[in-house]
């Protein structure tokens, strides 16, 4: 009974683990702009500061009831809004919220802004109000249309950045690096070769390794089991572990005198072969559940 | 009224010519038919693996059925249509793990646990992959789509499909194509450089019994080698992942029905859609390039480079062996993982030069070696390309 109850807690931990890696955890504040003054605008053609939000992770992450804050002391400063079906951000996706002190205007408007005179705190906490998922603080003195953000969206430091990319990628990728550097560092795919048949050798060797060990503690376990069986019956201990080759030849010349040596040269696909024979249940119509209806 | 009519009922005659496949046929899709044809005709007359050539042929016949693209939703590369449907497990790439549960779930890997240094063959055999790969980047192809066709030298269609869907999706049906259709021709391609490779002696070459192997080392085997492998290259994964996990059902033997499905139907179910949606996405518009021919000769070239390597690899590895203890190079074929093929090639062979010497267990472990070499491999240019 314990024994059931400690799996049944550790699949929960373990459950509960994977879950998480799908959780608000991997929420990340990403871009922030603090003065508005000939950039995005929102719908009501409002030019106001805005923080951009982003999703590291691979699965959907949904923001209800999360808050956004810009006072250590009230976490829970703006609850986003449950109900919303926008709030959820899709993988490796981006999710802008206006900081223009107008609730009324819907999800994305916060309650509070910012104050561009000093440095702005921000934070993001989880829907307990208490769980901090990421904060920065913005400095003072922001240029105004110049946003502060991370060099590459979810990772990385907070830089000004050169260009503004609200609800986009803070770095554009405009092509594939790893492609690139195959191609400028390795244009004969000699380093890649080489590479990759070392670990192909490297993987493979380890289960050699692991499996002659394996084999050895068998045939060992095996021949030990062996004797002690033929001590307390008292007969002779067979070569164990290892059978003899005399039987695999039989059973290989079997298979060959089988499949070589047979009168007919047959394909061995199995057909059904019509009988010539005027009666069979299967076309009975006596047997058949379908009669022919009578009228009685 | 009577001229109307004739006049409305010619213009509805002429718009459904307009819409046969005769009115839009053209000469790519006369070229893809016959290919179709010759597949078919391949699999049922010479037997050359008709359990993938029937589907693909037929799969060829059905995407080549020129049609007027009028939004009916018909073709394979048409959103929402049926065959685009279907077409989703090869484009999104699960049906291959799928595939490699069933062949988990079918593969006995005792030859290779009883003698665990063939191992070593199937690695060794994974150069036709990156010998592939460097002539293809000379050819002018992307890293990515070198990569992609490389693994077809790994002879295993799954792999090539799961791979070619994530690094050069718009090569996937040409390289799928090139893999089914050479692991059809293994037959063919890997006895005459088999016997180039090798003496006389070597051929004669016996090898020692297999020892018989308990259930717990085929049991723990699954688990040792998903972590091992996985460890090292998590990009291989969704492959090996499921191609253990289909072993562990088959040797725990406490699931039975879970492992008979997976081998059974559903491995069946899977091969089926796989094999006509991979025939029907070589639309002649699609398929017929000049990237494709080069596939082909890439393809081709691969598969001999791959047989090459391992049977050179045995002969290697035989100057460090005991008298007793050295490997038949006729089974350094096998490290394509063309299963069970490539290992009846090797026994054929050998029962060729010595009538009693039976190659054939021994040839199963480089092998399914080679099954989990290719996945290995292909984790890899996973993560190095994408």
């Amino acid at each position: 009974m314990k024994k059931k109850l400690g799996a049944l807690v550790a699949l929960v931990l373990l459950f509960s683990v994977g879950v998480s890696a799908q959780r608000t955890t991997t929420l990340k504040l990403n871009e922030v702009l603090v003065v508005n003054n000939d950039n995005y605008q929102d719908g009501y053609g409002s030019k106001s500061p805005w923080i951009e939000i982003f999703n590291n992770s691979a699965g959907s992450v949904d923001l209800k009831g999360c808050f956004l804050t810009t006072d250590k002391n009230n976490p829970t400063m703006y609850m986003i809004p449950k109900g919303d079906v926008q709030t959820k951000v899709r993988p490796y996706q981006h999710m802008l919220f206006w900081a223009d002190a107008k609730p009324g205007r819907g999800t994305f408007h916060t309650n509070f802004t910012f104050d561009p005179t000093k440095a702005n705190y921000l934070a993001l906490y989880d829907s307990d109000g208490k769980t901090l998922i990421d904060e920065v603080t913005i400095p003072a003195s922001q240029t105004a249309d110049v946003s502060y953000g991370l060099v590459e969206d979810g990772v990385s430091n907070w830089v000004v950045l050169s260009n503004i990319t609200p609800s986009t990628n803070n770095r554009t990728l405009d092509s594939n690096e790893k492609i690139e550097n195959f191609k400028r560092n390795d244009p004969t795919g000699f380093g890649m070769t080489l590479t990759a048949m070392m670990v192909v050798f490297l993987g493979l060797f380890i289960l050699f390794a692991v499996f002659k060990l394996v084999g050895n503690i068998a045939v060992s376990i095996t021949k030990r089991n062996a004797q002690k069986q033929a001590k307390a019956t008292g007969t002779e201990v067979s070569n164990t572990g290892e059978e003899a080759g005399e039987v695999f030849a039989a059973i290989g010349m079997a298979l060959h005198e089988f499949t070589n040596n047979m009168h007919d040269d047959e394909s061995t696909i199995l057909t059904i072969r019509k009988v010539q024979r005027n009666y069979s249940p299967w076309s009975s119509k006596i047997q058949s559940l379908r009669e022919t209806p009578k009228r009685k | 009224m009577h001229e109307s009519l004739f006049s409305f009922l010619g213009e509805n005659l002429q718009m459904f010519l307009s819409y046969t496949g005769f009115a839009n046929i053209t000469f790519g899709h006369f070229v893809m038919i016959i290919l179709g044809l010759i597949a078919i005709y391949l699999a049922i007359a010479k037997e050359f693996e008709p359990m993938l050539l029937i589907p693909i042929g037929f799969g060829i016949l059905i995407g080549n059925i020129p049609f007027m693209d009028a939004g009916l939703q018909i073709g394979i590369y048409e959103e929402g249509s049926v065959l685009n449907i279907l077409y989703q497990g090869v484009a999104q790439g699960w049906y291959p793990p799928i595939i490699f549960l069933g062949i988990g779930a079918m593969t006995d890997f005792s030859a290779l646990i009883s003698n665990p240094k063939l191992m070593l063959i199937g690695a060794a055999a994974q150069f036709g992959i990156f010998g592939a790969y460097m002539i293809a980047l000379q050819m002018g192809f992307e890293p990515n789509q070198a990569g992609a066709i490389g693994i077809i030298g790994g002879a295993d269609g799954p792999t090539a499909i799961f791979l070619a869907s994530k690094l050069a999706p718009n090569l996937m049906g040409a390289i799928a194509i090139s893999a089914y259709s050479y692991m059809a021709l293994v037959p063919i391609i890997q006895p005459p450089f088999m016997r180039l490779l090798t003496t006389k002696k070597e051929r004669l070459i016996r090898m020692k019994s297999p020892r018989a192997v308990s259930q717990t080392e085929k049991i723990v085997f699954p688990i040792v080698g998903l972590l091992l492998t996985c460890f090292l290259v998590p990009s291989g994964l969704p492959l090996l992942g499921m191609l253990f996990f289909g072993n562990l059902l088959k040797e725990s033997g406490v699931t039975r029905r879970l492992a008979e499905t997976a081998r059974g139907p559903l491995i069946d179910t899977i091969t089926i859609l796989l094999g006509v949606t991979v025939g029907a996405s070589t639309q002649a518009t699609q398929f017929l390039t000049a990237s494709s021919i080069k596939i082909f000769a890439l393809g081709a070239l691969s598969f001999v480079i791959a047989t090459c390597a391992g049977i050179l690899f045995v002969k290697f590895f035989n100057i460090f062996l005991k008298e007793g203890n050295k490997i038949n190079p006729l089974i350094g074929n096998s490290g394509v993982s063309a299963v069970p093929d490539s290992a009846r090639i090797s026994h054929t062979v050998g029962l060729e030069y010595d009538p009693t010497n039976y190659l054939l267990m021994h040839a199963m472990g480089p092998n399914v070696a080679g099954v989990i070499g290719s996945a290995v491999a292909a984790g890899i240019l996973l993560g190095f390309l994408m």
